[in-house]
Parts: C-alpha cells; structure tokens; sequence
C-alpha cells in the first residue's frame, strides 16, 4: 500500500489515520500516566497541565489536554529551548526545563520538561510535559506586582545532561519551594509522562518506520491546514473588531483595562490583531506573549475545528497573529504574572464577539470568564494545624447561540475537563459550611436564545481564616450578541458581623482576615443572550418562568411576556405587550 | 439449593437469559445430563417475554424444569438513556437543589462553543428544599422541620408525581433525615416509588449520590413493574424456583431487591460477559485477562486481574461528555465506538475515517440490504472475505457483497483512488488500531500491561477481530469461548448473590477509632446477611469482602485497598498503611510512605457463593479436525500475505476436543465468524474453547 515516490515516503491514507490515532494514543497515555502519577490534586483533579507531542522543528504533532488556554505555550517552549541548545546541543539523555514566564506565557508554577526524541541517533521529535506545581516559592496568596515576588525562577536548563540529572538544580528547587517533597513528586511525575511519549512515539517509528511516520504526520497537519482554510474560506472577507474590558487589576481598584481586538479574514486566512489590548499593569493579571498567540489560536480553533481535527500546526498555518510587546497578553519582565488565565479569557471573549458581524452561526455570546475560586487558609480547629483551603472553581453561564441557549453553571474557557469540589468534600477538609450551592435566578442574558445562569456559593466560615478572591468582570458583564441582551456580572459579597456587604468596588480580596460565623459569597455571572428578547418563543418564556429560571417580573419587563395565574402564556397580553415595545 | 426444595428432583436446569438491543440470548446447564442447551432468538421490545420464552423453547427446555431463573435486562438502562421513567421529583437540602443541574461543571470538548451538559432526569420545578442540615460530622446544624416536608408532599399530591428521591447533604454520615423524610412520604404518597440516598449510596459527593438516586426513582416504577411482569409469566408457566437479577457487579440479587434497588442493575448484560470470562479464566488457569465484547455499535473491554473482576465504585452514563453518573459498584467496562455497524468515509480534507458514527441496526450496514448506503467495518468484512454472505446468522440472513463493495468503492476507493480491497484492508486496519489503543488505555490507568494478558473475545464481532487487535497490542493468547454469542448469558451460570456497601467515614488513620469502624463494618455485613436470608436462597457459603479507600491527606482521590478483617481487629494502622503504599505504587506508579493517609470510606462485599455448573466437556478428537467440520475454501484477502487466499472454512459445532488448525482459515458458527491470520495456532481445549497462539506481528 505504500506509493513510494522519488525521495520521501507519501504514506497512504490508512496509514495517515493509524498514525494520526496513534499520536493521539501516545499524548494520552502521556496524559493518564501524569495524572496517575501526580502528586498535588491542581494536576489530577483540576487538570492544570499540558503534554504534547513536537516535530524536531518544534511544531506541535499532537497535544494531551490539560489547559485549553495553554494551547500554545508548550510549542514556543520547545522552540525556544531548541534554540539556546541548537540541535547539536541536544544529547540522548537529555531533558530540558524552564519555568520562564516569559516563555511560558504564563506563572512560575508551570514547570515545563522536555525530552528530545532520538531514533537511531537522529533528532526525531519532542515530548513535552508542562504541569502547574503547587508552590514556586514568592509571597503567600497575597498582590504580587513584579516577578520576583512570584517565586523562583529558573532559566532554559538541562534537567537532566545525557542521562545525569542536575542535582544542583533539584537542591535549589528544594530549597525555595513551601512543600518540596510535593513539588519534586510532581517533577518525577512529569519526567514519567515524558518517558512514556519517547516509549510510544519510538514504537511508532520502530513499527512504521521513522520517514513513513514524520510523512504522514505531515499529512495529518496538511490535513488539519486544509480543514482550518476550507472553514475560513466560508467566512465573508472583512476587518471586524470589537472591545470590551477587564475590572481592574486590583492595585489601582476601579481603573478599567481596555481590551480590543481587530480580525481581518482574507481569502482563506485570517489574521488576528492584539495590539489593541491594553499596556501590562502592575498588579499580577499579566500573560506573556506566548499566551497572546494561544488567545489567538483558542479562538480561530473554536471557529474552524473545534472537534473533528486534533490540535497541530497544522491548524494554525492559515492564522497569522499581530501582537506587540508590553501588553497584558505580551507582558515583559518584570511583570507580574500569578494570575495570568484570567485576563485572556476575555480577549478570547472579544475576539468570538468580533466574529459576530461575519460569522453569527458559528459564534457564541459571552461567558462569565473567570475560574471563580475562593482560597482560604487558617488553623483548623479539629488538629491545630496550618491549612491552605478552596472551594474550587465555580460554574457560570456560557453564551447563548444562533440555535440555542447557553449551558449554566460550566467552566470557564481557560479550563476543560476540570471539576468543581463537592461540598460534602470541601466541608469535611476544611472548617467551612455551605449555606447555598444554587443557580442565580435571572442571571442569564435575555434573548430570542437565552443566556445560561451562573452559580452561587455562599460559605460560612466556621473558625478565623484568611480569604482570598481575585475575581474579574464585575463591571463588564457577559454581553449579548445579535440584539441579546447581558447576562450578569460575577460578583463578590461578604458577611461581616451578621452585615452583607455587597457594594465592594471589584471582587478581589487578598488575605482578609474574618472569624467564625463570617462568610462570603462567590456568584459566577450568566451569559450573555442572542436575538432580541422579544423574539423569544412565549411558550418557552413560560417556561423558562415555571423553572424559575427567569422570574415574571422579567418575563414581563425584558421579554414582553404576560403570564396568567396557571403560569402559562396570556397570548393576547403578550402580543400587546410585544407590540407596544417594538 | 437442591437442599431446601423437596421438588429438587424435577428442578434440574439453571436458566439463564439476557436481552440485549436486538437478540435475546438464552443459556440453560443440564444438571441431569451436564450439558449446555442454548437458544437465541429476537428481542421483542413490546413484551419482552415474548423473547424469553421463544428462547427457552429454542434452547429445548422448559420453565418447570428449572430451579433457577437469572437474568440480566437492557430495560433498566434503557429507561434511563431513552428518559422513559416515571414523573419523579427530587426532595433535597435548602439551598442545594440546582446541585443535580449545576454537576461538575466539566466541558470535556474544550474548544467546542457548541458543547452540551448533562439534563438532569428531574426538572427544576418538581425539585423540592426542605429545611434541615446535617455538618459533616453528621450533627443536625438545623434540625429537621417536618412541617417543610409536609408542605412539599401537599405540593407532589397535586402533581401526580410517581416517583420520589430523597437526597439529603451528608446523610452518608448520619441517614435520620432522610429516613424520617421517606417515612413521611411513603406515608403522605402511599402510591409512590420512593428512593433515599442512603439507602444505595452512603458516599459523599452530593452530585453523584443525587443523580444515582434519581435515577433510581426514575427508572424504579418501570422496572419493578418489568420484573413483576416476567415473574407471573414464568410462574403461570410453571416456574416454581428462584428468580435473580444480574446486578452491574455480575452478582445476583434476588428480584424482589432488584423491584427496589433498580439502578443496580443498569449494566447487567455487560458485567455477566466479564463474570463468564472470570470462569473460564478459573477453568483454564488464567491470571489475568482482557474480556472483549464486541457488538454492532460498540466494543466493551473489561479487566480480569489476578483472577478477579476489577470493578469501580461509579459508572457515567450516557456517554462522558454529557454523563448522568451513578455511584454504586460495577463491574469497570471500558466502551470503545467502534463496531460492526461504525461507518467509514473520507472527509473534506483527505483523511480516511472509521466511526463513530454507526449505521446502527437500521438501515445497517450497506450489506444487509435495508437501505444502508454508507461502508461499514461489516461490509469492509464481507469484501475480504473474512463473512460468507450465506453463512451470516447460520445463513438465516443473505448479505449482499454487491452492495459492500459498491458503497466501499464509491466512498473510499474511489477518492482514495486505491482499489476496493485495499481500501475495505484499510477500513479494518484502522478499526482495530483504535480499538487496540483503548484496550490499552484501559490497563494504562490501572498501571497495568495489557500485552501480559490473555484476550478473551466475544459478542458477535469480536472473534472476527480478535487475532488483529491481539497482535497489535502484543498478546500471545487468545480464546474465543464456545458460544461467544450466548457468553452474556452464559456468564450469569457463574455468578454469586452479592450485596455491596460503602460508607463514607472520613478520618486520619492515625486518629482512626477503630471500635466505631468495625461496628460499621459489622452494621454493613448484618446487612447483608440479612439481605442474603430473604433472598430466600441457601447459598453454598458466605463470603465477605473488606475494603477500604484512602488518600494521602491533601489528595483528592482516593484508592480502594482490599484488607483482611484481621488488620482491622488486631487495630494494626502500620499494616493498613503499607497495604494502602502498596496499592497506590502499583496503580500510581508511585507512593509516599512517610505522608500521612487518611480513611475515606468503607467497602463491605457479603456474597453468598452458589454452586457453579461444571463446564460441559466436549468429544475428543483428533489433530485433524474431522471431515465433517471442513466447509470448503473461500478466498480471503490478508493483509500480511498482501494477497488473497483460497483460505479453509470450518464449522465450529463439528470441531473436537484436541483439534489443531494453522492460520490462516475461519471457524464459523450460528452467531459469529472466528478468522485466525496467517501465523495463528489454534487448539481445540476439552471445553470446546478455541484456544490461539497469536501469531507475531510482521512488523
């Protein structure tokens, strides 16, 4: 079955697909024997890692998801360790490290291995494991306004120098993280996940051969290519834009961060224009540039493959990203980067909403965008013993679609597959009690498609603890598309001494001391609606009112829709209704 | 059994059926004669039963001859995935009924705009707060109002509600509201089928124990109704023995405890497949295996290990991406989407695809003929040869090789612009490349090597691929049981009474009070017994599983570690310690012996152990299989030979014990098509199972 033509092997299209299952296999066992074998529970619980599979070149062959948003930040790793060494530089036995942030794209914590793949003495790909370690060193939970408050940093290194680790390395991690033996737990999981991509990608080789595999992942990112171009093509050629915001970077509270992006689509390729967004601030809301790209590619991947292809180069050659440095999505050094998820899931907010004028089908409103997670720690009453606690990341509402509603109380685009924490979890670990878990009536943005509802934590603390919340997009809620309407904010409460207080100017606490019989409230924001209101179905109004999911105030303000007493629709009033207003 | 029924001597055959989506399979061992009789015929939707009792006619015995009834049902599971279920409503904690809506708040399809969650089985109107809360160390923080309860049964009266489940927070740690909460609804809706969590979940994990309850509740009025519909109709037709239902742990339990706890008995058919798969694992002296099920949509994997089932304590249902899940023991049946019916095609850019998609059984692969236009892994079959098209379901059914290679040729050949064999080998080849990865997978996250185990295959298609996807992963054995067609059934003839139980108990090892631990563990196995008694079967012994899942403090999940009761009595943490070390390095591949662990929950498993029926020896033979098996010649194209052969063709039921046959050739039967590739070794063993050394792969 194999066409050999003059010079490198064409594998035919039998082949291309076992190889490209087979990859796929390979950043997957990669993937479970990371989580398996990791130690702190952000990796295995909240999937806040990446492992992927990268051509000699550095392109991306296939990725093992972890963190959507990092779709890019393990790529530029690989190219930018490729080049301090060269490939001479490179030995059997080698594995590289870095926690750049600058090169990551994102915070200390993301200690990013690689290991070049050598078969038969020729450089033939990388393996590549990045994985969020609990403790870099830096200050405790607290503002961060430049790196070197965020912990220990380490520079493009050899882990591991053909075979002989680095143990001066390893002494200096010990020495500058909180929980060593966790941290070094999680690095021997990484170098696990690592060993096992060189195992399976060289039984690959070994089987297929090395020239018929390097050819028909080739193919599989032509493919990928072709798919991407044939799916841009489709989108009408124009320059679209669209801006929104960022609360503040809580330092300078109230001081409104622009975000703006510029999408030109031309023939089959699109360009996506960051420059707009706003210069790096002080406070630890910044990414690097390789998070720009990633913001890019999240986007453009969402619009033209988002499931039928897997993520390679491939998938991007037709997208070009127009970036400069210093801003929140390109920041330098010394820039603060803890929290850097937060901010570019707005910008790929903004870019799906300049996707709107060209392309409404395949687009989606706004979501809550933040991960909504309260950290806490204090002494626990049961043991005497020092805690670091969290309620884990809170489900809010996703854009409504062309087609249909938005889905309620889901995470936000930075992860994927990461789960919320039980209460009956969270309330036995730690001195905390849920008053309420629920859906936030009304929350969702009014449309023809509404928007789906956020969620609410309300927690009672039940000992003296230190709070933490550094939640954004109060002040710029989800927005509508097409005449929908916004859905609501997050936002922050707190009950002190019996007292709400629930007019703080952002939602972002860093270390707030309270004390038993205190509390707090997390609420993720809705999503924003589609199609103007008043062209939503009555009968699902109605609905959407006996689910009480919508009250009937707004069923009758927003949607136009009258109720009788049974809670089914008043066509007569309504139609008045709908009329007066239109 | 023989024991306690003075009829026992006109009661000598054990029945066994299970109904699947489109065959209803009967098995029933011959005490008397020692011999296997089976009967398959097509499931009848409307009335099962129907089914059932053509099945028994076909299998050539009766109901009064037997003394056990067992059987395992897709009703449960389809009730649930076809949300056919009764009116249900939720009664739970204020406060947390949107915990059912909220879930894990997962989006597995990370960059699909279009992603779709869970739907709950209850909508949110007819979940109903009551005002109580327990703390998670199971103290009332506000006690029960039972005027709230009261309030929300005025409400469900109105409703016509059917069915009620109760889900009260950390009720696993202390049930009185939730017992008083049913005890005023049983009362207050005397109609209803009610369900409390506690009562088959005494997890933590509010999510999970709501959706397994509701579920419960839900599927409950349908499937009590279905049991007590096939009980007055074996009885009317002189059924005077035990009827038990095959549980999603393999093991049985009495029907009368299936018309109450429904759920578990959601994946029965599947679980059975793996408990015969363990019995011929036992027959034949194997240790560790892979059980694989292979139908016309999917194909199952489940893990024999060290000559156990491995089970998980929760399954999802209804697909990961949008799973209801549901937490109580199973049998861990890992699904791939590929089967017989998983369509193949070129897509807009070039490449070459294999399933998911399934041409299901209707219109069904192009070569049945009933309007299916599109190639399937069946077609791709017939084209090479590897079906006859007058030996499909003992040539009962035709199948049309004209139509296989002309939605073959048009859909992949032709834009592929390769010729029809290649391209239907190429439909194959990478059919079983996916299906050996998942298998794989499966054992990857158990840290186990799939490559050291033996493959034993079933279900329809799975000894047509069997061979392919054993060397792709590197085993050297293969078995296709005798009747791989009937194994589901087959497998209940094996299984035990078993009731399972699991409390959440959370505590540090170090601080463990162990007297309160064994009063648990001997509330769960009072219990048990208890339920073993009503079953009303004397079994032949009374086994008892003790387990324990712990964590290292700060881990989020933890592991189940088997422990003998003796470690618990002589209070020895030290023990419990290292077994919990030592089960975590050989799933984790790592452990931390100087970290604190704690106790999550407890596991108890009581089983009342059945006498299993001998396997039925088949007649010896020769080497040379008898004149009488040959089937003549086909030609089969082989990928490893690059060319079609004229290639032997034997009927299974003709073979005999001690035969020996070389690949390449075919072993048909009624069901089901076993093709050994160039390089296999075949026997024949005593029972009748093909017994293959896989041959190596070329490269």
């Amino acid at each position: 079955m194999k066409s050999k033509k003059a010079g490198k092997p064409q594998p035919d299209a039998v082949l291309t697909e076992i190889i490209r299952n087979g990859v796929l296999a390979v950043t997957e066992e990669m993937k479970t024997n990371l989580t398996r074998t990791a130690y702190n529970m952000i990796i295995y619980e909240a999937l806040d890692f990446t492992v992927g599979l990268y051509t000699p070149e550095g392109e991306t062959i296939s990725i093992g998801l972890g963190l959507p948003m990092f779709i890019r930040g393990m790529a530029e790793t690989v190219k930018a360790k490729l080049a301090h060494f060269g490939v001479k530089g490179l030995r059997p036995g080698d594995i590289l490290v870095t926690n750049d942030s600058y090169i990551t794209g994102s915070h200390l914590n993301h200690f990013t291995f690689t290991l070049p793949i050598f078969h038969e003495g020729k450089l033939s790909a990388f393996a590549c494991c990045m994985a969020h370690w609990m403790d870099v060193g830096g200050v405790l939970g607290g503002l961060t306004t430049d790196i070197y408050s965020e912990g220990l940093q380490i520079p493009i290194l050899k882990y591991q120098d053909a075979g002989v680790v680095n143990q001066d390395l390893v002494d200096i991690i010990a020495m500058n993280v909180r929980v060593p033996e966790r941290g070094l737990g999680d690095l021997r999981a990484q170098i696990t996940a690592l060993k096992t991509g060189e195992r399976r990608f060289l039984e690959l080789l070994d089987r297929y051969g090395r020239e018929e595999v390097l050819g028909a992942v080739r193919n599989i990112m032509d493919q990928s290519e072709a798919a991407a171009r044939g799916r841009t093509r489709s989108i009408p050629d124009g320059t679209y834009e669209a801006e929104s915001f960022m609360d503040d970077d809580g330092v300078d509270i109230g001081k409104r961060i622009p975000i703006n992006v510029r999408i030109i689509k031309a023939g089959d390729e699109m360009t996506i224009d960051l420059t707009g967004v706003s210069a790096q601030v002080r406070g630890g809301f910044n990414s690097g540039a390789t998070t720009g790209y990633g913001c890019a590619q999240v986007a453009y991947k969402c619009i033209t493959s988002p499931t039928d292809y897997p993520i390679n180069e491939g998938s991007f050659r037709a997208l070009k990203v127009v970036l400069s440095p210093g801003t929140v999505v390109t920041a330098v050094r010394p820039a603060a980067m803890r929290v850097w998820m937060t901010f570019p899931m707005t910008v790929v907010d903004t870019a799906l909403k300049a996707m709107e004028q060209a392309v409404p089908e395949r687009t989606i409103a706004a979501h809550h965008a933040d991960l909504l997670v309260g950290i806490f720690n204090g002494v626990a009453p049961a043991d005497g013993r020092f805690y670091l606690g969290d309620l884990g990341p809170t489900g809010g509402g996703w854009g409504a679609k062309h087609n249909e509603d938005g889905m309620c109380a889901t995470v936000c685009m930075n992860d994927g597959d990461t789960h919320n924490s039980p209460c009956e979890q969270v309330e036995a670990k730690y001195p905390v009690l849920f008053k309420r878990h629920a859906l936030r009536d009304d929350s969702g943005g009014a449309g023809r498609h509404r928007g789906g509802l956020g969620s609410e934590k309300a927690v009672i603390a039940r000992a003296r603890m230190n709070i933490s919340v550094r939640v954004d997009r109060v002040h710029c809620p989800p927005w509508g598309l097409q005449g929908g309407m916004a859905g609501m904010g997050n936002k922050l409460t707190l009950t002190l001494d019996g007292k709400e207080i629930d007019d703080l100017p952002n939602a972002k606490v860093y270390g707030r001391p309270i004390k038993a019989g205190d509390g707090w409230s997390l609420f993720a924001g809705g999503g924003g609606g589609f199609g103007p209101p008043h062209e939503r179905a009555a009968a699902k109004v109605a609905h959407d009112v006996r689910q009480g999911y919508v009250s009937r105030q707004a069923a009758h303000d927003i949607y136009g829709v009258e109720l009788n007493e049974q809670g089914g629709v008043d066509e007569y009033a309504t139609r008045r209704l709908r009329l007066k207003s239109a | 059994m023989s024991k306690q029924n003075p009829s026992s001597l006109r009661l000598h055959t054990r029945l066994a059926a299970d109904i699947g989506g489109t065959f209803t399979d009967v098995a029933a061992f011959d005490e008397k004669t020692g011999r296997m009789l089976l009967g398959k015929a097509l499931s009848t939707p409307r009335n099962m039963v129907e089914g059932i009792s053509t099945g028994v006619a076909k299998a050539g015995t009766t109901y009064a001859e037997a003394s056990l009834f067992l059987h395992g049902s897709t009703v449960a599971i389809n009730t649930m995935l076809e949300r056919t279920g009764a009116k249900t409503a939720l009664i739970t904690t204020e406060g947390f009924r949107d915990v059912y809506e909220i879930g894990r708040i997962n989006r597995p399809d990370a960059y699909n705009l279009f992603f779709k969650k869970h739907v709950p089985l209850v909508e949110r109107a007819l979940r109903f707060e009551i005002k109580e809360r327990m703390t998670a160390e199971g103290e009332a923080y506000i006690p029960l109002d039972e005027a709230s309860v009261h309030a929300v049964c005025d409400k469900l009266a109105k409703l016509d509600i059917e069915a009620v489940a109760i889900l009260l927070l950390h009720c696993y740690r202390n049930p009185e509201h939730e017992q008083r909460v049913r005890a005023i609804v049983e009362k207050r809706l005397p109609k209803a089928f009610v369900s409390a969590s506690h009562e088959l979940s005494q997890e933590y994990r509010e999510f999970e124990r709501t959706s397994t309850v509701v579920a419960n509740a839900f599927i409950g009025p349908r499937v009590s109704r279905y049991i007590a519909g096939i009980n007055d109709h074996i009885r009317s037709s002189g059924f005077k023995g035990s009827f038990l239902v095959v549980q999603s742990t393999g093991g049985l339990y009495e029907s009368h405890q299936a018309q109450v706890q429904c759920v578990r008995m959601l994946e029965s058919g599947p679980a059975a497949g793996v408990i015969g798969a363990r019995a011929l694992c036992h027959e034949m002296g194997l240790g560790d295996a892979v059980a694989f099920d292979m139908g016309g949509t999917t194909a199952k994997a489940g893990v024999i290990y060290k000559g156990e089932v491995l089970t998980t304590g929760a399954a999802l249902i209804g697909g990961y991406n949008q799973a209801l899940p549901v937490q109580i023991a199973m049998v861990d049946v890992f699904e791939v989407g590929t089967g017989g019916g998983s369509i193949a095609l070129v897509d807009e850019s070039g490449a070459l695809r294999v399933g998911p998609q399934s041409s299901g059984a209707e219109p069904g692969p192009a070569c049945y003929g009933r309007g299916g236009q599109l190639p399937t892994v069946t077609d791709a079959n017939l084209v090479l040869g590897r079906l006859g098209a007058d030996r499909f379901l003992g040539g009962e059914m035709k199948l049309d090789v004209k139509a296989a290679e002309k939605a073959i040729y048009e859909h992949i050949a032709k834009p592929l612009g390769v010729d029809v064999i290649h391209a239907a080998d190429g439909i194959l080849r990478i059919a079983t490349t996916a299906m050996s990865y998942a298998v794989k997978a499966v054992s990857t996250e158990r840290g186990l090597d799939a490559a050291a185990f033996s493959l034993i295959a079933y279900g329809g298609a799975g000894p047509l691929h069997a061979s392919a996807i054993a060397r792709e992963i590197g085993q050297q054995t293969l078995i296709v049981p005798r009747a791989p067609g009937h194994f589901c059934a087959f497998g209940m003839l094996y299984s035990d009474l078993r009731y399972d139980y699991v409390k959440t108990w959370f505590t540090r090892l170090d601080d463990a009070p162990f007297a309160e631990i064994e009063k648990i563990y001997e509330g769960m196995i009072s219990e048990g017994k208890a339920a073993l008694a009503s079953s009303g079967i004397k079994p032949t012994r009374v086994t008892i599983g003790y387990a324990v899942d712990m964590r290292y403090v700060g881990q989020e999940h933890p592991v189940t570690v088997d422990l003998s009761p003796t470690v618990f009595k002589r209070r020895d943490r030290e023990s419990i310690k290292h077994h919990f070390d030592e089960v975590h390095q050989q799933r984790y591949g790592t452990c931390a012996p100087d970290e604190r662990a704690e106790i999550v929950s407890l596991r108890a498993t009581v089983t009342g152990v059945m006498k299993k029926p001998p396997l039925e020896k088949i007649a010896r033979g020769s080497k040379a299989p008898p004149a009488g098996a040959h089937r003549g010649k086909r030609s089969v194209y082989f990928a490893e030979l690059g060319k079609a052969v004229a290639t032997p063709t034997f009927a299974r039921d003709e073979l005999r014990a001690g035969n020996r046959i070389d690949g390449p050739a075919l072993i048909e039967e009624y069901a089901s098509t076993t093709v050994l590739l160039p390089g296999d070794k075949l026997r024949v063993d005593e029972f009748g199972n093909l017994v293959i050394e896989v041959g190596k792969r070329s490269k």
